[in-house]
């Protein structure tokens, strides 16, 4: 039999190579270039790039996407931003003052700022986007966080205060995270329909030079960049709605980067010599991780023993090395690894099953009848993980599911679409056991997943957790803002949370990207604030550039 | 009785549908000795093996999980033809009994039938059946009453129209003024007699079932993980077909050939059934 199979890959890999071969011919001439040489720093070029989703406007308050926001930071500035270690620093702001109260924060910002028409940025312009983004009116979803403040001042061209009903900690992230708009054209018009959402004026790197609904969205460099120029001229976005289409483009060398899924990062592309050849892979921490979650208010979830001993009975490691194919991280806190806020001390649940077992029969579970299953007071111990159609996640259960077996527990999985899953069991508590994912911020604050008064429908902490020591460390927490005492809170809660496992943390994933060997500049490890967090920086040397582009 | 062993016999003559036949039976034989043939435990993971080649230990490769592909193609075969068998014996038991109803006492009693038929005729299946299982727990045996509810319409149209026939023919008409109980009129003179038809609309009906499991399972909605069917072992390999095309090649061909067979013979059976095509009844 084997002959055949060998002929049929032969025939695929064949005609896989001829049409990556076909796709190329326009820049066969730069299949001949080592990539490796070493080429001067100049600026210029295009850098071209794809995503999934077109952007429904540029005023990123307002659409509430991350289509949206991921072109529109490069054309707005924040108040604040995180530089490479996700420390705070100034982005439009010299420096900021936290009063003694910790209820009154002064920004200054930057001397002579200006926006790209030339007009000067003034603290009128911060104001005017708090009043913007608080607006009933625009109901942006970011509105909360603003919401807190009780009074927002401008006592000069270059001061911007604000005054907080009590001191909230998570307040600095917030203004790093609010674009500010241009108050000369936006007052008095409805942001929501006004024609600036399509065609913004900002402060930033970049500005639109063109966008082509459903093509390409193109950006080219600002001169008046309050934080100086950028590298590379152009920045050009392109729709691709398909996956396998961007994955199709990046080989044919036109897009210059995209993310990847596992099985493409380290099964498909090293396999590839000529993709190796032009593309470089990067791998970072993001700042989410898969974990599974017990309903704390089903028996026998309440009992602590209980999930601690299917905590030591399920092997994290070979979720993480058959699942993601080793690209994860096992954890032990629910913060990024290496993040100040991430506890070095903690070490994760290792796969222990004898622990499990004496854990469980400590719980008073017993196979009282041989069956191979633990049973409690006549009953079998058996529960049914739900998950969402997600093929990590699935499989991620099945291990689980093989393994929870040889202690003696009896799992059953069920995939369900996501529309239903939430309505139909999250929202009503009507589950054992789920197998989900957190995406996270960057502010440790995590009060809406864990504090006991989250439990609503719809809310965050649909697994019930009800811990009076996470809610005091929580409440602590969003009241601190001196950045040392906060991260003591913070390691002690994620100490509380671990102990008490009320959620197993199966993996945090890493995100991983390819980029064409063109451009460089491009920090390698990535630091804590991920690979783009200096791509003004990044260049592209005039020999590797498109031919088509740079001839203009 | 004689009817349908000579019908067999005079399908099988042609070569089309004896391949089908042959193709039926070898897909049996293998599913059914699963246990004996699989050179794996279908369910048994190995991270160390994720998406292995087709090679002498793993005749099909392995999947996502490492675990062997055609020791799942084997065990998926059974739930395949399981789900296949049983959905059309639940849409045929349905069918016969509307159907003879319809059939034998006509006047209203047919009309309501015939008009329910239309009415379940006018909802697209598979939309039916996707907006049942989203109420239901997706599960082997839901798979297999819902298809069966789903699809006794076509039969139930056969059997009246056999038992309209029949009933005007002589023998039954004899039979009635001799003072035949209708029970006994319907199981032993209408409903043998319309045997033949029926087999062979439940022969195509079960690869209509088997690919609507396929289906079914392909959209996750089938049968659960980790038991392995045809539809959800190419489900998986949507996700890698760049890459392991044996993941989608083997159970693909394994749906497409299994029907093909299932087709062959009803179609043979029903050539040779055909009135045209030499000696009937």
């Amino acid at each position: 039999m084997s002959p055949l199979f060998l002929n049929l890959n032969t025939a695929i890999c064949l005609s896989l190579t001829l049409f990556v071969a076909g796709c190329n011919s326009p820049n066969e001439k730069q299949n001949q270039i080592d990539y490796t040489t070493q080429f001067p720093q100049v600026s210029g070029g295009t850098l071209i790039n794809a995503m999934t989703g077109e952007p429904s406007g540029l005023i990123s308050m307002i659409a509430g996407e991350s289509a949206s926001s991921a072109i529109s930071s490069n054309i707005f500035n924040s108040l604040l931003k995180y530089d490479k270690n996700l420390e705070l620093e100034g982005d439009l702001v010299a420096h900021w003052e936290i009063s003694a109260d910790q209820k009154t924060i002064t920004f200054k910002l930057k001397p002579n700022l200006k926006w790209a028409d030339n007009k000067p940025l003034t603290s009128a312009d911060v104001l005017f986007t708090w009043q913007a983004v608080t607006n009933e009116k625009n109901a942006s979803p970011y509105a909360s966080d603003f919401l807190l403040v009780k009074k927002a001042e401008t006592p000069d061209a270059q001061t911007f205060r604000v005054t907080y009903e009590q001191a909230y900690a998570p307040a600095l992230d917030s203004w790093a995270g609010l674009q500010i708009l241009p108050k000369h054209l936006l007052e008095g018009k409805d942001l929501h329909t006004t024609a600036f959402a399509r065609k913004p004026i900002g402060s930033h790197y970049y500005q639109l030079d063109s966008w082509k609904h459903g093509e390409h969205l193109k950006l080219s460099k600002n001169a008046n960049s309050v934080l100086g120029p950028a590298q590379i001229d152009n920045l050009v976005t392109r729709i691709i709605p398909d996956n396998s289409a961007q994955f199709l483009e990046l080989m044919a060398d036109n897009i210059d980067l995209m993310g990847l899924d596992p099985i493409k990062y380290s099964r498909i592309i090293p396999a590839r010599p000529e993709l190796q050849k032009k593309l470089a892979l990067y791998k970072e921490l993001g700042n989410s991780y898969t974990y599974m979650g017990f309903n704390l208010k089903h028996k026998p979830f309440d009992d602590v023993r209980v999930r601690r001993a299917i905590n030591y009975a399920i092997d994290k490691q070979e979720i993480i090395d058959g699942v993601y194919l080793g690209l994860g991280i096992n954890i032990a806190s629910p913060y990024k690894p290496g993040t100040r806020w991430s506890n070095p001390a903690l070490t994760p649940y290792p796969y222990d099953p004898t622990k499990a077992r004496a854990l469980l029969k400590e719980a008073g579970f017993t196979d009282s009848n041989g069956d191979g299953i633990l049973e409690r007071d006549g009953k079998p111990f058996s529960f049914e993980i739900i998950t969402n159609q997600n093929k990590e996640r699935e499989k991620s259960a099945v291990l689980i599911q093989r393994r929870l077996k040889e202690v003696g527990i009896d799992v059953q999985i069920r995939a369900i679409e996501w529309a239903s899953f939430i309505s139909r069991f999250i929202k009503t508590g009507d589950f054992d056991v789920v197998v989900l994912g957190w995406g996270l911020g960057l502010d440790p604050d995590q009060y809406n997943i864990w504090h006991s008064s989250q439990q609503a429908s719809g809310q965050f902490n649909f697994i019930g957790y009800n811990n009076p020591k996470i809610d005091k460390l929580l409440e602590q927490g969003r009241l601190e803002l001196n950045p040392d005492k906060r991260m003591e809170i913070y390691h002690q809660f994620s100490a509380t949370l671990l102990e008490d496992s009320p959620i197993i943390y199966l993996s945090a994933g890493y995100g991983l990207t390819a980029i064409h060997k063109r451009v460089k500049g491009i920090d390698d490890p990535s630091p804590p604030a991920g690979i783009g967090h200096n791509s003004q920086d990044w260049y592209i040397p005039q020999p590797l550039r498109r031919n088509e582009i740079s001839a203009h | 009785m004689n009817t349908q062993t000579t019908l067999f016999k005079k399908a099988l003559s042609n070569p089309l549908s004896l391949a089908g036949f042959i193709i039926i039976v070898c897909v049996f034989v293998l599913s059914m000795l699963a246990p004996i043939v699989a050179p794996y435990d279908p369910n048994y993971i190995d991270v160390k093996a994720i998406l292995l080649e087709p090679s002498i230990q793993h005749w099909m490769g392995t999947d996502g999980l490492g675990r062997d592909v055609l020791s799942r193609m084997l065990y998926g075969g059974r739930i395949s033809l399981l789900v296949g068998l049983v959905a059309v014996g639940i849409s045929t038991a349905i069918g016969i009994l509307l159907g003879a109803l319809a059939g034998f006492y006509r006047g209203w009693v047919d009309t309501l039938i015939m008009r329910i038929v239309d009415v379940m005729l006018s909802i697209p299946s598979f939309f039916l059946i996707l907006a049942v299982i989203a109420f239901l727990t997706p599960s082997i045996i839901n798979i297999m009453i819902v298809i069966g509810l789903t699809s006794w319409m076509g039969v139930t149209r056969l059997v009246r129209a056999e038992f309209l026939s029949l009933s005007e023919r002589e023998f039954v008409m004899a039979s009635r003024t001799l003072g035949a109980k209708n029970s006994r009129l319907i199981f032993t003179h209408l409903l043998p007699n319309s045997l033949t038809p029926i087999i062979v609309s439940a022969v195509l009906g079960v690869a209509g079932a088997v690919l609507m499991e396929s289906g079914l399972s392909f959209l996750g909605l089938g049968v659960q993980a980790p038991q392995a069917s045809w539809g959800n072992i190419l489900t998986d390999g949507k996700e890698y077909i760049q890459f392991a095309w044996w993941l989608s090649l083997f159970p693909g061909l394994a749906i497409l050939i299994t029907v093909l067979g299932y087709n062959l013979l009803g179609e043979g059976l029903r050539d040779a059934l055909d009135p045209r095509s030499g000696t009937n009844h």
